[in-house]
């Protein structure tokens, strides 16, 4: 089980959610993905593709308005 | 699972001394259910789209006119000009197309789009605050500050050629039942659907 580590810090929409997709992409079943965003949009958005794609998640807040996104790639 | 995996290494990995200590972090009142669904939780569309909609027949029946942004914007950086020594009052835009621009005692409080948009400035500043997610954030390359340079003066020449932004071309054009809206409309889902392709070559 690997772990990835995405820095989308100062990114806005739709950037971080492109990049979180291509990160899976390379990912194996039960790999995670940290993806670290500060664009309260992608806080929307990643979590709703995530829900799409069937990948289980996690949101924590990390300091004001910075927050990391664990998605597990789903099998 | 591997999820929950991860949550059982975290926790480990603090020493169970320093856990004793800090403790569980204390709810404060920002962390109140009405609280947070109100101030912190993203409205939904629906909600949104309604509350827009009050406060724009709001704005018709206080100035006659609805909604717009980037229109003020090119006043904004007429004014400029002019402090800096040119002379906009002479072109064709406002001369021709905004007369308002040059009529005596117009200025920044006596423009509606201003006023509007040094409101959207305040209150996107005390909703961040609110939420406690204000943050100073960095700026990532250079390639994003150009790409952030180009992308706004090609939007700022578009908004003057199609004489408003989504706001003032779809969210008042569109209602008031005005041509332009529609064409602005067609137009700009090519030109995003170019500009997506652009920033997934070019950006990412």
């Amino acid at each position: 089980m690997a772990e990835k580590t995405l820095d989308c810090l100062g990114e806005a929409c739709p950037v971080p959610l492109i990049r979180t997709q291509k990160a899976i992409a390379e990912l194996a079943p039960g790999d995670l993905l940290v993806v670290q965003i500060d664009h309260s949009c992608a806080m929307k958005n990643i979590p709703e593709w995530a829900d799409k794609a069937g990948h289980n998640y996690e949101i924590q807040e990390v300091d004001d308005g910075q927050w990391e996104i664990v998605i597990e790639k789903a099998a | 699972m591997a999820l929950a995996q991860r949550e059982v290494e975290e926790n480990d990995s603090v020493p169970a001394a320093v856990a004793a200590a800090a403790g569980p972090r204390k709810a404060t009142w920002r962390d109140h259910e009405t609280y947070r669904a109100l101030l912190v939780q993203p409205w939904t569309y629906v909600t949104g789209a309604v509350i827009l909609a009050l406060l724009n027949i709001a704005l018709v029946a206080a100035t006659g006119k609805g909604w717009g942004v980037t229109t003020s914007l090119a006043y904004w950086g007429a004014w400029i000009w002019g402090a800096l020594g040119g002379d906009p009052h002479r072109w064709a835009y406002f001369a021709e197309v905004k007369p308002a621009f040059n009529a005596p005692g117009f200025g920044l409080l006596s423009d509606p789009g201003s006023l509007t948009n040094l409101g959207i400035v305040a209150g996107a500043l005390l909703a961040v605050l609110l939420a406690g997610q204000f943050r100073i954030k960095r700026l990532k390359s250079r390639r994003q500050v150009s790409a952030a340079v180009l992308g706004g003066l090609a939007m700022g020449l578009g908004a003057r050629i199609a004489f408003g932004c989504n706001i003032g071309d779809l969210f008042t054009g569109l209602p008031s039942m005005s041509l332009h809206g529609w064409v602005f409309l067609v137009s700009i889902f090519l030109g995003a659907a170019a500009g997506s392709r652009l920033l997934v070559k070019y950006f990412i």
